[in-house]
């Protein structure tokens, strides 16, 4: 039995890749990891003081919540999944994750409502997915 | 308990008193320097006295004024003019046939002053003369084209977000001081300002206050208070969207006023995701109305946003002046925001679907709970006191930075917490930010970038109050949503100062409260036009909600429309 892993951020434009995975996760008999990385890289837009500490909290909270409602998801579709919430860059988090978890493939997703210059657009995804499979030799699926 | 662990303890309590102890004396110093008389110098010797002006009728400091006897090469005397362009020259005891007086500035064509054989006899009498006034002719200088270009390029790596605010305003006060010191020498036109003047330039006012609100604003936050707030709007909503963006909008609207917009939206954004997640509905219909009002909110008190810390100071405005003046036109522009905002979203809040099962929920009543009570009744209780005395603190001579550092040492007393922990939030980046922007700030002012915008705006609206007032709103808000507003206001109070002192009836501070109207609302009309926004479209994007550039225009300027033109109205009457 293998492991998948689905990197998420919630929301309704991720919704398309978390059913793949689950539907992968079902047919394959696999277990499901959804994974969301806390990435706080937007504090770097504001020159006023903010905690990191504090806000990395709050969005801990939120990836936990997001990671419950896909986790709920497959639930209603007769699949358990387990949840990995990791802070810092998203793609190195990523591929560190597959390692630790030991992934047997990695399901990456476009969100809908993307723009062209996010780390999740077509070109740059399908990039990444070459870059961890050269990097780890995981099998990484791209759904689009 | 270990020793070690008592020692610890004791030692943070020491650490803790001392701290607090510093304060009480910089307090106690700053209301004594208020209530001793100012001595007054005494000079016995005749003296040539007279005030430097520029060709607008500002005192011009730090003119060097040199008198010159028989033609000698080397100056008999020489001073240096005051903050009101005032010098005061005292004749050596020296024999002279005639005298010159010689005053020179960089970035000023130098003037000469002779006195006729009456004044050179009064002043063998020893008497002492008043010189007519010196008005000073501006030279735009190779320096000039520097600073100019260096402050428009500091904007535009803000603005292209090619490098961090702190560090484009580092590099931009670098450029000003680095080409200062080692270009002059080369070129004497290349000379903008030296450091010392440079220093001169920055408002300690503003870096105490900033600090001060840093510390108080780190306890606070930690508490859970903002996440409880906004489970407690979705609760007394009842599911219902459009009442429950109201309340939101009311709560960010008062968090901001009285602590900081980006803190504010940096707390509330999470758990109203959350919210709106567990309603069914899109985010961003929630979202977007609290970063609005957020915004809008912050203009009412002196602490609500960086612009009014500024303004504030420069202008000698106090938190009451804030309060009583600009709080009935935010009450208008936020209602008008909030009509705005139900038409808007109305079919967004239509689609409320909920389906989330009771442990989402739980797990919603569990992010949005007080998770330190104990420090938030102590932290809160100081808080509110510290709003009392930013309120009639001025009326015993406490000006806000000083009520700022007492409430963050008493604060910090108070909660017992870890002193070393709690100043690792004051964000020394963001001071740095301020502190290199005075200095960029200060070479406009220097080389006479600043006296030609005033000398353009003066000529625009002549002697009209109403018209400045409509420039300086309008003017403000449309700039602030292309270029950050901080240095963007910052730029212009010394501008705004001086129309306030050329135009009548501008001396009841209306034009400060325009700049701070139009720059804190203007904010709202990109996405780009505030920190609230970049941090919550941050927020938004890592939950799966992107917001992009021209989906935030379609809201905020219309939005920015509506409430400046509220605002503009509120200051009509007003004032």
């Amino acid at each position: 039995m293998g492991r998948i892993l689905c990197p998420t951020r919630g929301g309704e434009g991720s919704y398309r890749t978390q059913d793949a995975a689950i539907a992968m996760a079902k047919e394959r008999g696999d277990e499901l990891v959804f994974l969301y990385v806390v990435d706080l890289d937007f504090l770097n837009k504001t020159e006023r003081a903010v905690r990191p500490d504090v806000v990395a909290e709050e969005m801990r909270h939120l990836g936990e919540f997001l990671l419950g409602m896909a986790q709920e998801r497959a639930h209603n579709q007769g699949v358990d999944a387990a949840y990995v919430l990791r802070e810092g860059d998203v793609q190195a988090e990523i591929e560190a994750a597959a390692l630790e978890e030991e992934a047997t493939m990695v399901v990456l997703g476009q969100s809908a409502a993307d723009d062209p210059a996010c780390a999740f657009a077509p070109e740059s995804l399908l990039r990444f997915a070459q870059k961890i499979e050269a990097g780890t030799g995981i099998e990484t699926r791209v759904v689009c | 308990m270990s020793e070690l662990g008592r020692c610890e303890r004791r030692h943070r309590k020491i650490s803790r008193l001392l701290f607090a102890g510093l304060i009480v004396v910089a307090l106690a110093s700053s209301l004594v320097h208020q209530l001793l008389p100012a001595s007054a110098a005494d000079s016995r010797r005749p003296e040539l006295v007279g005030w430097v002006t520029d060709p607008l009728g500002e005192p011009v400091q730090n003119a060097e004024v040199s008198m010159y006897a028989d033609g000698m090469k080397e100056p008999i005397a020489v001073a240096e003019s005051q903050g009101d362009g005032e010098f005061a020259l005292e004749l050596p005891e020296v024999p002279f046939e005639t005298l010159s007086v010689d005053v020179s500035r960089p970035h000023f064509h130098s003037q000469t002053w002779s006195p006729t054989p009456d004044e050179l006899e009064l002043l063998r009498q020893g008497a002492t003369i008043r010189l007519p006034d010196i008005t000073m002719e501006r030279r735009i200088t190779l320096g000039f084209w520097v600073a100019t270009l260096t402050f428009v390029g500091m904007l535009a790596l803000i603005a292209l977000e090619r490098l961090h605010n702190t560090m484009a305003a580092l590099l931009g006060a670098a450029i000003v001081l680095g080409v200062s010191s080692v270009g002059s020498p080369l070129n004497p036109d290349l000379f903008i300002l030296d450091f010392e003047q440079a220093l001169q330039y920055v408002d300690f006012d503003v870096i105490f206050l900033v600090m001060g609100m840093m510390i108080v604003i780190g306890i606070l936050e930690a508490t859970g208070i903002f996440q409880w707030t906004a489970y407690q709007a979705y609760r007394l909503s009842r599911g219902r969207a459009w009442l429950l963006a109201i309340i939101l909008m009311i709560l960010t609207s008062v968090a901001s006023a009285m602590l900081d917009n980006v803190t504010t939206m940096l707390l509330m954004t999470p758990i109203t995701l959350e919210i709106a997640l567990v309603l069914g509905i899109n985010p961003l219909a929630l979202i977007i109305p609290e970063v609005l009002a957020s915004n809008i909110g912050g203009i009412s008190t002196l602490i609500g946003t960086p612009t009014n810390i500024l303004i504030g100071s420069y202008a000698d405005i106090g938190f009451a002046d804030f309060l009583i003046n600009l709080t009935p036109g935010v009450v208008l522009a936020q209602t008008a925001l909030t009509i705005y905002v139900l038409v808007v979203f109305r079919r967004q809040y239509r689609e409320v679907s909920g389906g989330l099962s009771p442990a989402m929920l739980d797990r919603l009543r569990e992010n949005g709970r007080i998770t330190r009570p104990k420090t938030l009744a102590k932290a809160g209780t100081v808080f509110v006191l510290m709003l009392l005395l930013f309120i009639f603190g001025e009326q015993i001579h406490l000006v806000p930075a000083v009520t700022a550092i007492l409430g963050a040492a008493v604060m910090l007393l108070v909660v017992d917490t870890d002193i070393q922990e709690m100043l690792k939030v004051v964000d020394w980046t963001t001071l740095m930010f301020f502190i290199a922007l005075f200095m960029v700030i200060g070479a406009l002012q220097e080389v006479g970038l600043i006296s030609l915008i005033a000398a353009g705006i003066k000529q625009l609206v002549g002697e009209n109050l109403n018209l400045a007032l409509l420039v300086i709103v309008w003017s403000g808000a449309l700039l602030s949503g292309v270029i950050d507003n901080i240095p963007f206001t910052a730029a212009m109070l010394p501008v705004v100062g001086y129309l306030t002192r050329t135009i009548p009836g501008a001396s009841s501070k209306v034009l400060f409260y325009g700049l701070s109207v139009g720059s804190a609302m203007g904010g709202n009309s990109t996405l780009i036009g505030s920190s609230p926004n970049m941090v919550t479209a941050g927020i938004a994007e890592r939950a799966g909600y992107p917001v992009s550039y021209v989906a935030f225009l379609k809201v905020g300027l219309p939005a920015t429309i509506i409430t400046v033109a509220m605002g503009t109205i509120w200051l009509l009457i007003r004032f």
